[in-house]
Parts: structure tokens; C-alpha cells; sequence
């Protein structure tokens, strides 16, 4: 019954309207273009709702296109990425001498690649579990954890490069 | 992980924009489908995943035969109930060394008991050893992808090793800890409190009561003051705004019973205070009702 999964989608998609507007922030790094890929996988998803065979699936299912939705705008919009890079750069610059504890992890996850900022987003901070974040990201189990692995160290490497 | 948790705030307090609401209803208002369509699709999707679920737990049962072996080889000596080295595992490797001690209960006088904790500590153990093994060679790989060689590689130390901080005839407490070398972050323990005579695993309300929670938050607020008193400056817990100590969420908070007979309460490294003050430990000093 298409039209019970279009509700249950819905009815998912207006109680967590800020939680994917967040996900989508993370990557986009500016409002516009959140609330573009935002709204363009609402569409894609309403769209291809036949496709949504559980409800069980509905968050997951629609991470999937919200992700794929983001790392597409981010793509398109490359130079205001790198112009936002080099202003995060400047802004930690001035905080050198920092702890650890204030070091913003939160940027730095910002800058992660596509791949390592996913996993990273869907386990710490949406507290996915890693059978979800593989069907999300289209992988197994395996990838996903060694995915982890590595933004962790690219995190802490980060960490050690700015805390110097 | 806990060093994501400033991280995390910064996420959740990502601002949000007013006109989201308007977006989000527009977008479902103007895509909407009205038409009805066959319910088959729908079940078809429930039947694969029950389908999932079993094949998994299938696996699961089957992996773990090497540990069934072990237990069948130890002799019943005594018949006090006792915690005891069932497997001791060690592996050396250019990646990594490993020095595993797989505690299991015994004596008991109740099989099911013994053979779900048994299991339970060993199917935990061989997870943690697994993640550790596969990061230890993650680390290998970025260091050769980096340009280094494998004499400058140090090899990660991996260790798994049990304490038994109370025992009785009634009761036993232990507590096993994984290290990884080159990562204190990696440090991480797990805690077994079990009521032997009744067969169970014990969490705060068996111990202090339905008012466990009161009793604890108070405690432990007291010594996180007591603390910040007598050393300012090296005792930073977070304060509840940071992420810091707010009340325990519910019975299940980790905990050991100590050599006093004392509930221990325990906070991983990060939970409540900066890294470098560790662990946090807070003794309870309410006698135990068991």
C-alpha cells in the first residue's frame, strides 16, 4: 500500500525536519543550499515512494537520498566549498594555542571527505547503528567500520596538527 | 566516541531556519500521490527482512564453537562459584601483539547462568578483538600509504584482561578492560555484576533500591564537588551544560561492586570530565540490599 508508506514517509519527514536539515547543513555548510537539498530529496523521495518496501526502512531509505542529495549540491557549488575552507582555516589559525578540548571537532568533520564525514555524521551524531549506515552508504558492515577508523584518525591527526 | 561529543553539541545547535517548516511542507504538499496502490510490494519487504533477521542470528550461534570447545575441556574443581581464565590468547604478528585473558563464571549450580554470561563475555570479546585487529591493520596501511616502512611501524599492542573486584557465595563482580597501545582512547571496560543464587545479572535497583537514582545523583554530585574543592585547577568535570555529570539516565549505569562490598560507580574516560582525568570512579558508601 503505496499510499500507507507515503503517509508513514511524511509523517517521518515533519518530525524530523531539523534532524535532516542539520545532516544536510553538515555538508552544504550554508543555509540556502541545505534547505535546496532539503527540499529536493522530499521531492525525490515522494517521487519514488513505490520504491520504499518496508516502513521499517523509511529513516534509512530516506538518509540515503538525503546524502545522496547533499554530496550532489556540494559538488555543484565547489567554489563556495573551498571559499568556506579558507575561512575556517583563518578562524582556527587564530586559536592556535587552544586545548584539545576546544579544538571545533565540529569543522573539522565539516571537512572530512564525503565518504569518512557520512559515517562519521550518521554513527556519532544521528547514532545510527552500523548495519544502517551500510545499507545508507551502499556498503557492508566492514567498510563502514573501517570508514570510522579512518575519520577518527583523520580527526585526531587533525587534532594534533592544530594543537601544536 | 567521546572526543565527539563538543562535536556533537556543535551539531545539535546547528541553527535552524525559520522558513524550514514552509520548505518542507511545500515540498510534501506539491508531491504528494494521491492514487491508491496494491499493498503487495509492502508485504514482499517484510517478509525479506524477517528472512534477515534469522539468517544473522544463525551466524551468530555458529562462530563461536572454538569457545564451547574450551569450556568442555575444564575440569570441575571445587564447588565454589568462581570467575576463571577459560582461553588465554596470545598472537603475534608484525601488526599487532595480542594478550587476551577470557574470564568465564563457573560453579554456580545454575548451567543457564553460566552458559549466557559465559557466551555473552566471549561473543563481546571476540567483537572488541576483531574492531581492535582490524584498526591495528587500518594503522599499518596508513603508515605504508604514508611513505613509511615496517621497520618504522610499531605494531599495536592489543590487551584483554579481567579483575574480580568482589566475590562471595552470593554475589561476584568483575570488570574486563581492552587496551590498545597507541590509542588510550581505545581504552574501554565492561562490567558483570551477578547474583548467583537468583541467577541474574545485577544492575543499580537490585543494589540500592527503587531509590537508587536519588542516591547516586546525590553522592556523586557530593565527591564531583568534594573534588573541584580540593584541586581546582586538575579537577575540571564538564558542567552539565558542557555534557558533564546531570544524573544517572537509568538503572543500567555501569558500576562494580568493590572489596568493601560497596556499589562503584564508573565513568568512562570523556563521559563526565576532560580525557586526561580518566576514568572517574565514585564509591557509594549505602550498604548493598542483596
Amino acid at each position: 500500500m503505496a499510499h500507507l508508506a507515503q503517509e508513514v514517509l511524511i509523517e517521518y519527514i515533519k518530525e524530523n525536519q531539523e534532524k535532516l536539515y542539520r545532516i544536510a547543513y553538515t555538508y552544504t555548510k550554508n543555509q540556502e543550499t541545505a534547505l535546496d537539498v532539503v527540499q529536493e530529496a522530499i521531492t525525490k523521495s515522494l517521487e519514488n515512494i513505490n520504491k520504499l518496501r518496508n516502513e521499517e526502512y523509511v529513516k534509512t531509505w530516506f538518509y540515503r537520498i538525503l546524502i545522496n542529495e547533499a554530496i550532489k549540491a556540494t559538488k555543484s557549488d565547489k567554489y563556495f566549498i573551498e571559499y568556506e575552507s579558507a575561512t575556517n582555516e583563518l578562524f582556527s589559525a587564530s586559536h592556535e594555542n587552544d586545548l584539545v578540548e576546544n579544538i571545533d571537532i565540529y569543522t573539522i568533520i565539516q571537512k572530512l571527505n564525503q565518504k569518512l564525514k557520512t559515517v562519521i555524521i550518521l554513527r556519532f551524531f544521528e547514532n545510527l547503528k552500523i548495519e544502517e549506515i551500510a545499507y545508507i552508504t551502499k556498503t557492508n558492515a566492514n567498510t563502514v567500520k573501517s570508514r570510522l577508523y579512518k575519520g577518527m584518525e583523520e580527526i585526531k591527526k587533525e587534532i594534533g596538527r592544530r594543537s601544536v | 566516541m567521546s572526543i565527539l561529543k563538543k562535536a556533537k553539541q556543535t551539531y545539535n545547535s546547528i541553527e535552524i531556519p525559520q522558513e524550514l517548516g514552509y520548505v518542507v511542507n511545500r515540498a510534501v504538499h506539491e508531491n504528494k500521490v494521491h492514487k491508491r496502490e496494491s499493498m503487495r510490494t509492502w508485504l514482499k519487504g517484510a517478509t525479506a527482512t524477517l528472512a534477515t533477521t534469522f539468517a544473522l542470528f544463525v551466524i551468530l550461534l555458529n562462530t563461536n564453537e572454538s569457545f564451547a570447545k574450551a569450556m568442555e575441556d575444564v575440569p570441575i574443581i571445587g564447588s565454589i562459584a568462581e570467575v576463571f581464565t577459560v582461553r588465554e590468547y596470545k598472537e603475534e604478528s608484525e601488526v599487532e601483539l595480542i594478550d587476551a585473558k577470557i574470564p568465564a563464571i563457573r560453579n554456580t549450580g545454575n548451567t543457564d547462568l553460566e552458559n549466557r554470561i559465559n557466551y555473552e563475555i566471549s561473543s563481546k570479546i571476540n567483537e572488541v578483538l576483531e574492531e581492535a585487529k582490524q584498526r591495528a591493520e587500518e594503522y599499518k596501511n596508513a603508515v605504508l600509504a604514508t611513505g613509511g616502512t615496517m621497520e618504522d611501524f610499531i605494531p599495536t599492542q592489543i590487551n584483554i584482561d579481567y579483575e574480580i573486584t568482589y566475590q562471595d557465595e552470593k554475589l561476584i563482580s568483575f570488570v574486563i578492560t581492552k587496551s590498545e597501545s597507541f590509542a588510550s582512547a581505545y581504552q574501554e571496560q565492561y562490567f558483570y555484576n551477578i547474583d548467583i543464587e537468583n541467577g541474574k545479572e545485577l544492575n543499580l535497583k537490585d543494589v540500592l533500591g527503587a531509590n537508587y537514582k536519588e542516591i547516586v545523583d546525590a553522592e556523586v554530585n557530593k565527591q564531583i564537588a568534594e573534588r573541584k574543592a580540593q584541586d581546582e585547577e586538575n579537577n575540571l568535570y564538564f558542567t552539565p551544560e558542557e555534557g558533564g555529570f546531570s544524573g544517572i539516565d537509568n538503572e543500567y549505569q555501569e558500576f562494580y561492586i568493590n572489596e568493601d562490598k560497596k556499589v562503584t560507580i564508573v565513568f568512562q574516560k570523556y563521559d563526565i570530565a576532560p580525557g586526561y582525568m580518566g576514568i572517574q570512579n565514585f564509591v557509594i558508601p549505602n550498604e548493598i540490599i542483596i
